[in-house]
C-alpha cells in the first residue's frame, strides 16, 4: 500500500496540496453545514420561509459562501487527478484544465447569486 | 491511430473494473476514486436543486415534498455513506500525505472504513425509519 506522492507527467505539486488541504477543510465546514443545517435549524430548513429566516444570520451566507469555494476547489482538483489516470497529453490537458476553472468560477458565483437570493426574500425584496 | 487512442482509453477504463490481483489499497484507490465521483455529482445536482429557492416559496416546497420520495432518501443516504467513506479514507490520505503513519496504514484503512460501515448503519437505520 504505496502511496507516497510521486507526481505523475501533468501533477502539480501545488494543485496536490491544494487538494489536500481544501480536503481537510471540507471535513470541518461540511460537518458544521451538516450538523447546523440539519440540527440547529428548528425544523431542518425544510420550507422556503425557514431557508430565508436562517440566512438572515450573516455568519450563516458567509459561511456557506466559504464552503462553497472550498468544496469546489477540492471536487475540481480531485477530478484533474481522476482525469489524469487516463494519461491526457498535455494539449489535452490544458483544455481540461480551462474547462474545470470555468466550470468552478460559473458555480461559484452561481451559488453566491443564490445567496444573496436567498438573503434578499427576507429584505422583502 | 484515433481507433487505437479510443480502445486504449476504453481498456484503461475497464481495467479500473478489474478485481483481480488487486491489494487493499488498490480497493482503497478504487473506493476514493468511486466516491469522489458520485459525491462532485451530487455536489452539482444540489446546487442546481438549490436554484429552486431563487424560484420562490412554491418552487422549493414543492421540490421539498417530492424529495420524501423513498427513492430520493435511498439516493441522500448513498450519498452520506459515499461521504463517510471519502472523508475518514481521506484523513488516512492526508496524513501519508505528510508522512505520518505510512507505516501502519494499512491498517488504519481497516479501522477507518469499521468506522465508516458503523456510522453509515446508524444514519440508514435513521433515515429509512424516521
Amino acid at each position: 500500500m504505496n502511496v507516497q506522492p510521486s507526481l505523475r507527467p501533468n501533477e502539480n505539486v501545488w494543485l496536490w496540496l491544494l487538494k489536500v488541504l481544501s480536503g481537510g477543510l471540507v471535513l470541518i465546514l461540511l460537518a458544521v453545514h451538516f450538523l447546523v443545517n440539519h440540527y440547529l435549524a428548528p425544523e431542518g430548513l425544510l420550507s422556503h420561509a425557514e431557508v430565508v429566516q436562517y440566512y438572515q444570520n450573516p455568519i450563516v451566507p458567509i459561511m456557506e459562501g466559504i464552503f462553497l469555494l472550498v468544496v469546489l476547489t477540492h471536487a475540481l482538483t480531485g477530478m484533474r487527478g481522476i482525469i489524469m489516470d487516463l494519461n491526457p497529453n498535455q494539449s489535452v490537458m490544458k483544455i481540461i484544465d480551462l474547462l474545470l476553472i470555468i466550470v468552478g468560477v460559473v458555480a461559484f458565483f452561481y451559488g453566491i447569486y443564490l445567496i444573496f437570493a436567498i438573503v434578499g426574500y427576507g429584505r422583502g425584496a | 491511430m484515433q481507433t487505437k487512442t479510443e480502445r486504449n482509453l476504453f481498456v484503461k477504463i475497464l481495467q479500473w473494473f478489474d478485481p483481480r490481483s488487486r491489494q487493499i489499497g488498490t480497493w482503497a484507490f478504487i473506493l476514493n476514486r468511486i466516491t469522489a465521483l458520485g459525491l462532485t455529482l451530487y455536489l452539482f445536482l444540489h446546487l442546481i436543486i438549490l436554484g429552486n429557492l431563487a424560484q420562490g416559496p412554491d418552487a422549493y416546497d414543492a421540490f421539498i415534498n417530492f424529495a420524501k420520495n423513498p427513492i430520493v432518501i435511498l439516493g441522500e443516504l448513498l450519498v452520506v455513506v459515499g461521504g463517510i467513506i471519502h472523508g475518514l479514507n481521506g484523513i488516512r490520505i492526508g496524513l501519508t500525505s505528510f508522512g505520518i503513519g505510512n507505516a501502519y496504514q494499512k491498517n488504519l484503512f481497516i479501522g477507518l472504513m469499521v468506522i465508516a460501515l458503523i456510522i453509515s448503519v446508524v444514519f440508514a437505520v435513521r433515515m429509512l425509519t424516521a
